[in-house]
């Protein structure tokens, strides 16, 4: 069937007759002229900002009132409670996932991808819904795992509905996940400028100014609404952060190291356990939640209860110097050991609050045992832990804007801004050299997908005009003197096309055979101009993609090159023969069969 | 909303029916991916059997259409959508407000259990408990300031240091939301004066008694202000602590016991005019109170006005028999009264009886210190020797002065009384720093001595 039509535009029925109508008519007519579907859209994001807020509240209160209700509102250690609810909890959760709800394993930040990339914009609503009792069961039960994620893909969800109940264009419809996913994001976090950079980094993988304004705008709309019915409280209450000497900047690129490390230690655990779980047979799959829930509560029971749930009071407390560096530090590597086992058994939740905590308790100890060592150093644990925050953040998500402004946005302090970015380098670059596909790609290449990404995109060699640019020829003729002169001229050049200089401007061809044509026509005493085709050659820049020369070179022998502040100078030329000379010198990028990961 | 099968025009249409089942349809998915390695039908395409795919050209599966039925529940009208949109955003609100609205209060009343738990805890000194329960309490009503307040005084009076941080964290935010809250400025005071941080706790100090507070504004304002004397006593900033005692005692109340608190205050800034003046004040208001005589007599006593000292010891003693300090001192100010030979109602005969007991008293006690500290003063030659001691300097100088209390009687030797008792002054100064505090008669001459000095400067 044909895609249906756009739902409203200027091809929308708005002939309504103007005459003596009703002022709320006339209204409507003006409105529905005014709304075309650029603008259609962007208010169309802002209702689905609103909508994802709403829907995110009522997460976050589920995830609340199941925590509350299943574990209790006081912290018990050794209480057979901890190991009890988790493993219970992991059975309903699968029976739920794999007879009602089979579309909510895994990470919904690939689903949401995948629906942009793959399936038109199409999420399923029942997604939504699945993960919103999944996850909030599994979260409140006490998994390792955090809301951030099901609340990305529960925005998405409901963006793609609402798409595809307007039946808007397919174009739009694909861009309707991602501007949902932002609402989302932004609602779990309440950091809108930290959703929307996620988005775009992660889940859309390229810059497009097109979408920008949708995502920003649902991304604060659903703020808006989280703050309005939860209150603008920070997720953490940050304290006094400080950064005095940049001879500091040393403790943080330590950090940023240990940092790297840890979150290749992370990845590489996730994506060597996750394939082997799902190689199990299908029926494993019923008890697999039900075992790390188990696994999870005995590090609880055991007597470290902080790595259970989301961990956002623990990582609070941390903030605040409550651990000593030897709990940090054990935090950190049994919130590994707990994340692991929750994500790869299947269970519905996200990394990035686990990643926020395992960055938060190894900066801590980092930080504490630097400044044991180093007792001049003036940065205070809660400066360390929000540091590692970000260092996790760039060094296992792999999104390094991101992880610059979620810092900056959660601390609301700029002064720490240049130790996270030396930190996050440290650390992403440490990332990328021991786990060289993000944790994000080695998911969906698991799963046998392979969709863009923004780290491939920039480190992806463009071949420019220039690379393929040949020198300035030796002979160029002159449109102004005879066709006479100029055939003497190609006499003794071996070239058989020539580039000939028009004026005022502009450039043309000529061949030898053309010239040596036109010359025994007895046409020698006419100027070359009066000749060729009043047509001129386009011409390119230096720095344009080389792409660009792609649409002229079956179409011209020449293409001159000249240079953008003086049109008139020639800095080279390209030829169909260069251009895809160097195409072909081009080492193919082999994309990784996802068998070899 | 539910997002209903699309409507199928491919050789796959069966498959997804059967995918709709549930798992079997799933396992069926895969298993045909399995099967075809030119599909895409990955787990993740079977997982969203609904959605239509972009397959590449090339690898000759069906591209499925992009219409699919889904219930019209939106009209087609963009006005009209908009409205539809708007009526279910407010829909939406109404039915998440009053979800928030049940949930908060069922939380809220959760809280205020842990709350009270919480404040029982503290009560009993067990903070550790105290401040679990206060944090439960604040996760089911994060934004309760009562809470988050009590939560910081838990911190910080768990004599932790590293949750005075933590406390201080809790208390800012607060602060920040309400800078005038005099409750919070008082608690960020403790917590800086507990780092002795006093720049900090002065700010905060000044802030909560000039901020909000909910119960007596007068009482609570003084009670900040005397924490803020205390602490600033505590580190030594006497200078500030002065300024304070002024403000105080402006602005004290009528009340025996304010006035004896700032007494205590003053005299502990060793400011003794000020706090006779304050322990006046409180008799004035409470004539028989015997610790405000007690604290009048001694501050006269400190401040060398033995006359008012006598006075208020005697009915200090008198109201308190068993005021045993107040006893001692009065001791010492009937001596000090009785052996001043510069006293101005003192006739020349009883100045010259007086002055010659003190000479009298001056040679024992030099002798009894000399010999405590081991030197023979019958044996020092102090024309061949430097005697580490100022002792026998002091007993030749003695000896200098003795003529000349036989020529006391004189009236042409107007100076002679100062110059003899100069000579004493010397001696009771010299062996107090030499052998220690004296008693009795040695010790009212010191006390002259000094009264003496400080008049003179």
């Amino acid at each position: 069937m044909s895609n249906p039509a756009p739902l409203v535009g200027p091809s929308a029925p708005s002939s309504t007759p103007v005459a003596p109508v009703k002022t709320s008519r006339r209204l409507f007519s003006t409105l529905e002229g005014v709304l075309h579907e650029e603008v259609f859209f962007l208010i169309l994001s802002v209702f689905i900002g609103i909508f994802s807020g709403l829907a995110v509240v009522c997460f976050r209160l589920t995830i609340d009132w199941m925590h509350l209700a299943l574990l209790g509102p006081l912290p018990q250690t050794h209480s057979w409670r901890l190991f009890a609810v988790p493993s219970l909890a992991g059975l309903v959760v699968a029976a739920l996932v794999m007879r009602v709800f089979p579309g909510i394993r895994g990470s919904g930040v690939n689903q949401t991808k995948s629906a942009l990339y793959i399936f038109n914009g199409f999420i399923p609503f029942r997604t939504a819904v699945g993960k919103f009792i999944c996850a909030g069961i599994a979260i409140g039960s006490g998994q390792s795992l955090g809301p951030e994620d099901p609340s990305l893909q529960i925005g998405a969800s409901i963006a793609s509905a609402l798409g595809r109940q307007l039946e808007i264009s397919r174009e739009k419809l694909r861009l309707m996940a991602p501007v949902g996913a932002a609402a989302g994001l932004a609602a779990a976090f309440n950091a809108p400028i930290s959703a929307v950079l996620f988005v775009i980094e992660e889940v859309i993988g390229r810059w497009s100014a097109g979408i920008l304004g949708s995502v920003v705008l649902s991304a604060v709309a659903s703020v808006v609404v989280v703050r309005s019915f939860l209150g603008s409280e920070p997720l953490f209450r940050i304290p006094v952060t400080t950064f005095k000497r940049p001879t500091e900047l040393i403790a943080y690129a330590v950090l940023g190291i240990a940092g790297g490390l840890a979150s290749v230690a992370f990845a590489k655990s996730i994506g060597y356990f996750r394939p082997l779980l799902k190689a199990l047979p299908r029926w494993t799959q019923y008890f697999q939640p039900a075992i790390a829930g188990l696994l999870v509560g005995l590090i609880g029971f055991l007597g470290f209860p902080q790595v259970m749930g989301a961990g956002y009071d623990s990582m609070d407390q941390a903030m605040h110097g409550q651990y000593a560096w030897k709990v940090l530090a054990l935090l950190a590597v049994l919130k590994i050991l707990a994340t692991t086992v929750s994500f790869v058994s299947g269970t519905p939740g996200g990394m990035f609050a686990p990643t926020l905590f395992i960055g938060a308790m190894l900066g801590g100890a980092v930080g504490d045992i630097e400044r044991f060592y180093f007792p001049h150093l003036t940065g205070s644990t809660g400066t360390y832990v929000l540091v590692g925050m970000g260092v996790l953040f760039a060094g296992f998500l792999r999104v390094p804007m991101t992880s610059v402004f979620m810092v900056l946005e959660v601390s609301g302090n700029y002064e720490i801004i240049v130790p996270v970015i030396v930190a996050n380098t440290f650390s992403y670059l440490i990332s990328r050299g021991f786990q060289s596909i993000p944790i994000f790609d080695l998911l969906t290449r698991q799963d046998g997908l392979i969709l863009p990404s923004l780290e491939e995109e920039r480190e992806e060699t463009i071949l420019r005009v220039e690379d393929a640019m040949l020198p300035v020829p030796a002979t160029i003729l002159s449109a102004q003197d005879y066709v006479d002169a100029n055939f003497r001229r190609v006499q003794n050049s071996a070239d058989s096309t020539f580039l000939v200089r028009m004026h005022p401007s502009g450039w043309n061809t000529a061949s030898r055979e053309q010239l040596q044509r036109l010359y025994r026509e007895g046409k020698g005493e006419l100027t070359l101009a009066s000749v060729l085709s009043s047509q001129s050659l386009p011409s390119l820049y230096p720095d344009l993609p080389l792409d660009s020369a792609l649409r002229y070179v079956n179409d011209y022998p020449l293409i001159p090159v000249v240079n953008r502040a003086d049109s008139h100078h020639l800095e080279g030329i390209v030829s169909r023969d260069s251009v895809f000379q160097k195409y072909g010198s081009r080492r193919t990028i082999e994309v990784s069969h996802p068998d070899a990961l | 909303m539910w997002g209903q099968p699309p409507r199928l025009s491919s050789e796959r249409s069966e498959h997804f029916a059967t995918s709709q089942a549930g798992g079997a349809g799933l396992k069926a998915c895969v298993k045909e991916a399995e099967k075809n390695p030119r599909a895409l039908a990955t787990e993740a395409t079977c997982l969203h059997p609904q959605a239509p795919r972009r397959p590449p050209p090339s690898n000759g599966i069906v591209i499925r259409d992009m219409s699919w039925q889904m219930p019209k529940l939106i009209p087609r009208s963009a006005p009209m959508i908009l409205l539809v949109l708007t009526l279910a955003a407010a829909t939406g609100f109404a039915a998440v407000s009053h979800l928030v609205t049940r949930y908060t209060a069922n939380q809220q009343a959760r809280g205020r259990k842990l709350y009270a738990l919480g404040l029982e805890n503290a009560k009993a000194l067990h903070y550790d408990d105290a401040i679990a329960a206060f944090r439960a309490a604040l996760t089911c009503d994060p934004t309760n300031s009562q809470y988050q307040l009590s939560l910081a005084r838990a911190l910080r009076d768990s004599n932790d240091p590293r949750r005075l941080d933590e406390s201080e964290s809790y208390l800012i935010a607060l602060w920040q939301r309400t800078p005038q809250d005099a409750a919070v400025n008082l608690a960020l005071a403790r917590v800086a004066a507990h780092r002795g941080s006093i720049e900090d706790a002065t700010r905060y100090y000044h802030n909560a008694m000039y901020g909000v507070w909910s119960g007596d504004l007068d009482a609570n304002r003084n009670k900040a202000r005397i924490e803020l004397i205390q602490f600033l006593l505590k580190q030594g900033a006497r200078a500030q602590a002065d300024s304070e005692l002024i403000a105080l005692a402006a602005a004290l109340p009528p009340d025996p016991a304010s006035h004896l608190q700032a007494a205590h205050l003053f005299q502990q800034a060793l400011d003794y005019p000020g706090a006779l003046a304050q322990y006046e004040e409180a008799l004035h208001l409470d004539p028989g109170n015997s610790t405000a005589l007690a604290g009048a007599g001694e501050t006269a006593y400190l401040s060398g006005n033995y006359s008012s000292a006598q006075r208020y010891l005697r009915s200090a003693v008198s109201a308190n028999p068993a005021d045993a300090e107040s006893r001692q001192l009065l001791a010492s100010t009937d001596l000090v009264l009785r052996a001043n030979p510069f006293h101005s109602h003192v006739s020349d005969a009883e100045r010259n009886r007086r002055i010659t007991a003190a000479f009298s008293q001056a040679e024992d006690r030099l002798t009894a210190c000399a010999q405590q500290v081991g030197i023979d003063l019958t044996k020092v030659d102090l024309a061949n020797t430097a005697p580490a001691s100022a002792l026998p300097g002091l007993q030749a100088r003695w000896q200098l002065a003795k003529p000349d209390l036989d020529l006391l009687r004189s009236p042409a030797e107007t100076d002679l009384p100062d110059a003899i008792m100069d000579v004493v002054f010397q001696i009771e100064q010299q062996t107090a720093a030499t052998c220690g505090q004296p008693q009795g008669l040695d010790l009212a001459l010191l006390l002259i001595s000094q009264k003496r000095e400080a008049a003179s400067q």
